[in-house]
């Protein structure tokens, strides 16, 4: 943990009634940082960010800004300012006076609120939009406002509650620019939480994947792609992809044994704490070199070969499924392979995430075998259920 | 048969009954105002001016007053519940504050007029407090028993359907608020009653209307001068027969609630540009 920390949130716990949202939740934020919050929806991102706002009261932990606790303290005693996913811009209010309320708050004098607005209209490119209600504006130009009315009144840190979730998908890729930009040139910390991995990775220089209530891993958008530290985390970047294999460590290699449906592979362990055993491998379709059956490999890495089972076009590359034995996975190519063609899919070592199924009964996933069901299949109590069912 | 034709036929029973039992009586009370004897004039009006001038003065000045209370009221009970950060006070309130919605303005009438009577329970209880002595205790059976009773009995309705706005306005314009230091009463008068402005209107209009045609509460709580249109009303066609100057002040008890809807018309468009 790093110990500039700007904003330090520290043991964190949340609970509505009964249930447990956060869960001894530790996170430390530069100043000038950008960390986005990603998660499924229910993992307690948007939990996480209102406990820092203020807006939730936790029932344990602490956060503390520049060395002060403000865990007690209302939203408006803590120098953040939210941006919220409905923005709940006053509709009875013009854009101005939307963003000039927090400088009103504070008692400031007329022409200097004029002034700060703007200021901030010209900032977000909202000069002439003053005097209009938020009804008249597109669904850009009220996120705008909306951030506008949070910056107004200086933040020390800006809160962004999926602001760019109700805009439509060309603006959000623009809109998710010039929020990054602006975050730069203000030199502003921001805490961004989002459920879309791209977007994290556009924006932050930090991404914080959550689970259930605890983070799952943060590191920098590289770290989290390149290098998940769960296969949760390895699913939830896009590597939807999932075989049951069965490896032992040798020295800095795992050697992982031929299967009916693929070949012996040597992987590098490249730092990675893996145990002999059950192995979880999960790659995206992006990541496989697709070939016909009987075409010479044309990069080292694990070898499966199954039978293409349809093919649609993405734009870009062909993404076909193809199915390994019982287990459907998911190959792009430049180039189609009709169905029913018998392929090779060549997964290079170092794009093959590896973790060790957990496994604390004998019950676990059958080790030589792909498993019958993609994804969560693997977990022991679904497996015995399968089992008996 | 030409589709017009066959909607016009399903709603011909829908319009006869309007027609028959509303449009009609009311187009005859208001032809009735001007009849005079035999022939058409304004002999009416100049009897009602004469004598029910102060009357009409004090309907206006109750109602009016009771309106502006209940809106207050009305706005204190919604915004409570809403922005209420005690939830047991908040379901407290929610459970009792509508109970008033169900008892008759002629029962209410009734309570008041044992509770506000010179020896009524509250000037009783107030005495045993050692608040008050017995020779400064006074009836409240005036103007101010109209109002509290109008008070009492309306409040609840205008507060039902002012909270029930207020419950629907987007959490986050508060919390908004909120984030950026505005205290509870700020929120309420600058962010939550502006967005509700159309229905505590509304609700204001229809609670003005109904109060407008309330006999019982006057009859019961002031039946002395000046009382309300209503009750001169019923004292014309009761006492006298006289259906010309009743329909006279119908009439005028209709313009005062039509001056009501323009306000709020006039409000409603202003919002709306």
């Amino acid at each position: 943990m790093n110990d500039d920390a700007f904003l330090r949130i520290t043991d964190l716990s949340v609970g509505y009634g009964a249930t447990r949202v956060l869960e001894r939740l530790r996170l430390s934020i530069a100043r000038g940082e950008f960390v986005a919050l990603l998660g499924a929806s229910g993992c307690g991102k948007t939990t996480l960010l209102r406990a820092i706002a203020g807006f939730v009261t936790p029932s344990a932990g602490a956060i503390a800004v520049a060395g002060r606790d403000v865990t007690r303290l209302p939203p408006d005693r803590r120098g953040m300012a939210l941006v919220f996913q409905s923005y709940a811009l006053w509709p009875h209010m013009s854009v101005a006076k939307n963003i000039g309320y927090g400088l009103k708050l504070k008692g400031l004098p007329r022409a200097a609120i004029e002034r700060r607005v703007g200021e901030i209209e010209a900032l977000l490119g909202l000069s002439g939009l003053g005097g209009r209600k938020p009804g008249a504006l597109s669904g850009g130009q009220r996120q705008r406002v909306a951030l506008g009315r949070a910056l107004a009144v200086d933040p020390q840190i800006l809160l962004l509650d999926e602001p760019l979730s109700n805009l439509d998908a060309r603006i959000r890729l623009k809109v998710r620019h010039e929020i990054r930009a602006l975050q730069q040139r203000l030199g502003i910390t921001a805490v961004h939480v989002t459920h879309d991995r791209e977007e994290a990775m556009a924006m932050a220089d930090r991404v914080v994947v959550m689970e259930a209530g605890r983070i799952a891993q943060a590191g920098t958008p590289e770290e989290i792609y390149n290098r998940p530290a769960s296969a949760f985390v390895a699913a939830f970047m896009g590597a939807e992809n999932m075989l049951a294999l069965n490896g032992t460590v040798r020295g800095e290699h795992i050697h992982i044994a031929a299967g009916p449906h693929y070949g012996a592979a040597e992987v590098p362990l490249d730092g990675r704490a893996l145990a002999s055993g059950a192995l979880e491998a999960r790659f995206r379709a992006e990541a496989v070199q697709l070939q016909a059956h009987d075409a010479p490999p044309a990069t080292e890495g694990l070898a499966l070969s199954g039978h293409v089972e349809a093919v649609s076009y993405l734009g870009g590359a062909w993404r076909h499924s193809v199915r390994i034995g019982q287990t459907p996975v998911f190959a792009d190519a430049e180039h189609s392979l009709a169905p029913r063609t018998a392929v090779r899919l060549t997964i290079p070592a170092e794009k093959l995430f590896l973790f060790n199924t957990p496994s604390p009964s004998g019950a676990a996933a059958p080790a030589d075998d792909t498993h019958p069901t993609a994804t969560r299949a693997t977990r022991p109590d679904r497996v015995r259920e399968a089992a008996i069912s | 048969m030409p589709p017009p034709l066959l909607g016009l036929l399903l709603v011909l029973p829908a319009l006869v009954v309007v027609l028959l039992l509303f449009v009609v009586p009311l187009g005859a009370s208001v032809a009735g105002a001007f009849v005079v004897g035999d022939g058409v004039g304004l002999g009416n009006f100049v009897k009602t001016f004469a004598l029910y001038t102060p009357d009409i003065v004090f309907t206006v000045l109750i109602v009016s007053l009771s309106t502006a209370l209940i809106g207050t009221f009305a706005i204190a009970i919604g915004g409570y519940l809403t922005l209420g950060e005690n939830p047991r006070a908040v379901a407290i309130l929610r459970w009792l504050y509508r109970w008033p919605m169900f008892i008759p303005f002629i029962v209410v009438g009734q309570v008041l007029r044992t509770f506000l009577a010179k020896n009524g329970l509250m000037n009783n209880v107030l005495i045993a407090a050692g608040l008050i002595t017995p020779l400064d205790a006074a009836s409240f059976l005036d103007w101010r028993g109209i109002v509290i009773a109008f008070v009492w009995k309306q409040t609840p309705f205008v507060a039902l359907l002012v909270a029930g706005a207020m419950a629907s306005v987007d959490r986050g314009t508060i919390e908004a608020a909120r984030n950026l230091g505005a205290s509870r009463a700020r929120i309420l008068v600058e962010i939550l009653v502006p967005q509700v402005a159309t229905t505590l209107m509304v609700s204001l209009v229809l609670s003005f209307v109904t109060m407008m045609s309330v006999l019982s509460v006057p009859l019961m709580i002031n039946a002395q001068s000046p009382t309300m249109i209503t009750a001169d009303i019923a004292f014309r066609i009761n006492a006298y027969g006289d259906y010309g100057v009743a329909n006279a002040l119908g009439l005028v008890s209709l313009a005062i609630s039509a001056c009501a809807a323009i306000v709020y018309l006039r409000h409603s468009v202003r919002e709306r540009t």
